[in-house]
């Protein structure tokens, strides 16, 4: 249905600086296909779905949709995006006109259907929605989950092949997130084809036939919910699914700020509520780093925790070494190090070696 | 609206705590005016003679009524003006008298441009064969001796001959010099000139001017001379043409008179007396309502004007091109800063002098080339306050641009616009009570015209006031009449 090749996507600011934002996108759509786009934020996910329906024109590679070239000179967009619906982060609603005439606008006024037709039309998609008693309404008198939801009927009242949902729940209280994701799961149960920038894992994770992991301006990462959840490939892939935390500390000396890093590692402790783990990590960072300086100047002390499985751990990083510091030889003081961490793992990398505590 | 109640009772109030008291003054001379303050109409001889006086306070007004209003009101001491300047009658019925009568006589004449001999020397010869065969004599007895108050004398007007007319700015509005009733001119100054106009063959055509306008008028031939008891001075003479003068009128200075009896009566004998006066009599309620439809006229007119020519200015700050938007931003600059009095005077007197534009033309292109500006500011500040999402939306169901602005974006910044626009309607209502400037008689100089008659200060400018008022509230209302209705399928 959608196939995309070597999609990228430049901005030129006014100062004459560049940002790409899309690097190289590599992909193809099949019809029924739900797909969640996910990674962190600025790598791209939203960009990608309005560069879909031209909101913002590619700038390099190509977008096939059936089979027609969408970046041809000449090519109808505004056809294009009659097929592929688009539901905002911020709703758009127009604030102008009633519920039913929201819904009811684009039919009547595009595909010039009669008013009787396109107004029972709406009342159908509102009750599928479960807005059919706000037809009458203003937008601004609805909730945000409401709003959301008669967004969604207007996108279905133009009949689209296709709905691209932009983040369609950041906008959200939590506790109007469940209505909207309902709505979209029984779509998706219909069999509508959507491609869905989310941050609701869960959602992505039950619903979706396909992920797309963003990073860094590619899809870093596309499979099955499975595979991208539980056998992640790449780090980057693994550290955003399992939504791992970090702090890091560049350690460059003997002179090095010690105090302060034992200051972050506190802060960094509170805020992700493991205050239990504080007391060793600090306790293994203090006793460690003057260990590792006998050795050489550069170390990376890296403090990581993951929100979705719990797991904390404290990295030691020396660039350029090809093993541990001797002491980790010394079988009493593993002993003594296993005492306080539950496991010790050793591993060469391509800048170094890598010593893990799990605590 | 209690605002506006307020207002009027403020100024009722200030109007009658101004008339109450005043002084007796020993005056028998030019000598003793030291210390006094005086008041006279700018520009004319007294103004050039008296502001030569350090020990004079001079009071400067535009209209022979304000500087009687002022003097009335005890805002100053004496009033000088010419010795007809209020006959026994008059003096009577305001309560004022002559202290003394100056020992200078002015020469008066009607004016020319300065290379336009043709037309003085023609009027030296009317006025020499009047003089021979008695009839300026005629007409001074008629208008100079106190007769002239009685309808019944006002000479009859003959029909006039087609062709060029020739064209006579009128500085005053005052008998005898020179007056309107209803259409039509009278007066010393007027009989003079249709004298001119018969020997010459041709139509005449009076417009009343102030005296900076009309000189601007005179220069560049809208106007062909100029009369309203002009003295003879030499600085003028170095700039102007003067005919043989036909009278010398002689200053007098006026004071209040403190042992009259002010017209008394109650309250509203005297109101119905003021609007017997001011609107009744020589039926000058005329005045008001031509004068409300120009100002209408010119109101709409330019508010239709401007609009379009908003739109386009508009459109062009909005534009992609950098030159447009400077284009653009350089007119809104230029309107923004220029008075639009100075705009109008420009365009009337330099732009569109050899154009033959009819002034009220002039007028609504003055006053839509600055609506235009501030109309294209409220267009793009209602356009701006719509979020760019309301078009992503459009877009992103399948309208066009075109059709997501129009059917969008358009009914949401109308909505938005409209107050704002509503206010530009209305400043531009006001603004047009300037158009007296370029010799249009709209609702305020109407106004003028009854008060320079009637030397009533103070009804004519409140009639006018409560009538813009009222305008500015039913401009309100038929903007709001033109507002798209709620629903929009």
């Amino acid at each position: 249905m959608i196939t995309i090749s070597h999609l990228s996507k430049t901005y030129h600011n006014p100062g004459g600086s560049t940002l790409t934002v899309l690097k190289d996108i590599n992909c193809t759509i099949e019809k029924g296909e739900v797909i969640s786009i996910i990674g962190p934020s600025g790598t791209g996910k939203s960009t990608l779905l309005r560069a879909l329906n031209l909101l913002d024109p590619p700038t390099g590679g190509e977008i096939l949709f059936n089979g027609e070239n969408i970046l041809a000179k000449g090519y109808p967009v505004h056809k294009l995006r009659q097929k592929m619906g688009m539901v905002f982060q911020s709703f758009n609603l127009f604030e102008h006109m009633t519920v039913l005439e929201n819904v009811m606008y684009a039919p009547v006024k595009i595909l010039k259907k009669s008013m009787e037709e396109a107004s029972e039309e709406a009342m159908t998609l509102l009750r599928k929605v479960g807005l059919a008693e706000k037809a009458d309404v203003y937008p601004s008198s609805l909730s945000g989950g409401q709003k959301q939801r008669v967004a969604i009927a207007r996108c279905l009242a133009m009949n689209p092949e296709v709905i691209l949902f932009d983040e369609p729940t950041s906008a959200l209280d939590p506790t109007m997130v469940g209505e909207v994701l309902s709505v979209m799961r029984q779509l998706a149960a219909e069999g509508m084809t959507m491609l869905i920038v989310t941050h609701e894992m869960k959602f992505a994770r039950d619903v979706s036939t396909r992920v797309f992991f963003m990073y860094d301006g590619y899809i870093h990462e596309d499979g099955t919910p499975d595979q991208v959840f539980n056998h992640p490939t790449h780090s980057a892939t693994k550290a955003f699914v399992q939504r791992i935390r970090k702090e890091v500390f560049e350690v460059d000396g003997k002179d090095f700020d010690f105090l302060n890093m034992e200051t972050r590692i506190n802060r960094f402790c509170i805020k992700y509520n493991i205050a239990g783990k504080m007391e060793p990590a600090i306790g293994l960072s203090r006793y460690l780093a003057p260990e590792y300086m006998k050795t050489g100047d550069q170390l990376t002390v890296r403090i990581t925790y993951s929100e979705l499985s719990g797991e904390t751990a404290l990295d030691f990083m020396q660039a350029g070494a090809t093993a541990a510091p001797l002491i980790f030889q010394d079988q009493d003081f593993r002993q003594q190090l296993l005492s306080i961490c539950k496991d010790i793992k050793e591993e060469p990398t391509t800048r170094g070696f890598r010593v893990k505590l799990l605590l | 609206m209690g605002n506006r109640l307020t207002l009027l009772t403020l100024a009722v109030c200030l109007v009658s705590c101004a008339q109450r008291g005043s002084q007796p003054y020993e005056l028998q001379s030019e000598k003793d005016l030291a210390g006094h303050r005086v008041a006279t109409v700018s520009g004319s001889i007294y103004d050039l003679k008296l502001s030569q006086r350090d020990d004079i306070d001079l009071k400067l007004f535009t209209f022979e009524a304000d500087a009687l209003q002022a003097l009335l009101t005890n805002k100053v001491d004496v009033m000088v003006h010419d010795d007809i300047f209020l006959n026994h009658n008059a003096r009577d019925e305001y309560g004022v008298k002559i202290a003394f009568k100056g020992e200078d006589r002015f020469p008066t004449a009607l004016m020319f441009r300065k290379d336009n001999f043709k037309l003085a020397e023609a009027l030296n010869d009317v006025q020499s064969q009047m003089a021979a065969n008695g009839s300026l004599d005629s007409l001074k007895t008629l208008w100079l001796e106190e007769k002239y108050l009685d309808q019944d004398h006002y000479t009859h007007i003959p029909e006039e001959p087609s062709g060029e007319p020739l064209k006579v700015a009128c500085l005053t509005n005052m008998a005898p010099i020179s007056f309107m009733v209803g259409e039509e001119w009278y007066g010393i100054e007027p009989d003079i000139a249709r004298e001119l106009a018969k020997y010459l063959h041709r139509p005449v055509e009076f417009h009343l001017y102030d005296f900076s306008s009309a000189i601007m008028a005179l220069r560049n031939g809208m106007a062909d001379m100029m009369s309203g008891c002009i003295f003879i001075t030499e600085e003028r003479k170095e700039e102007y043409l003067f005919a043989n003068p036909y009278h010398s009128y002689q200053p007098a200075y006026y004071i209040k008179d403190i042992d009259a009896q002010k017209a008394g009566g109650a309250f509203w004998d005297r109101i119905r007396n003021s609007l017997e006066k001011n609107l009744i009599k020589e039926s000058r309620w005329k005045y008001i309502t031509s004068g409300l439809l120009t100002t209408i006229e010119i109101t709409i007119l330019a508010i239709l004007l401007g609009s379009v020519f908003g739109i386009g200015i508009c459109a062009m700050t909005r534009s992609r091109r950098k030159w447009l938007r400077r284009t653009a931003g350089v007119y809104n600059w230029f309107m923004a800063g220029i008075p639009m009095l100075v705009l109008l005077l420009i365009l009337f007197y330099v732009v569109f002098a050899k154009s033959g534009l009819n002034p009220i033309a002039v007028a609504v292109i003055a006053f839509a080339l600055n609506f235009a500006s501030g109309a294209s500011d409220v267009y793009g500040t209602s356009l701006d306050a719509i979020p760019y999402g309301q078009t992503e939306a459009g877009l992103a169901l399948g309208f066009t641009r075109l059709q997501t602005f129009m059917h969008i974006v358009l009914p949401q910044a109308v909505k938005r616009g409209l107050p704002l626009y509503q206010g530009q309607c209305i400043s531009l209502l006001k603004g047009t009570s300037i158009v007296g400037y370029i010799a249009i008689q709209d609702l305020t100089r109407a106004g003028d015209i009854i008060r320079s008659r009637t030397f009533d200060a103070i009804v004519p400018l409140l009639l006018v006031t409560v009538i813009y008022f009222l305008l500015a509230w039913l401009l309100g209302i038929l903007i709001q009449l033109l507002t798209p209705k709620k629903s929009v399928l």
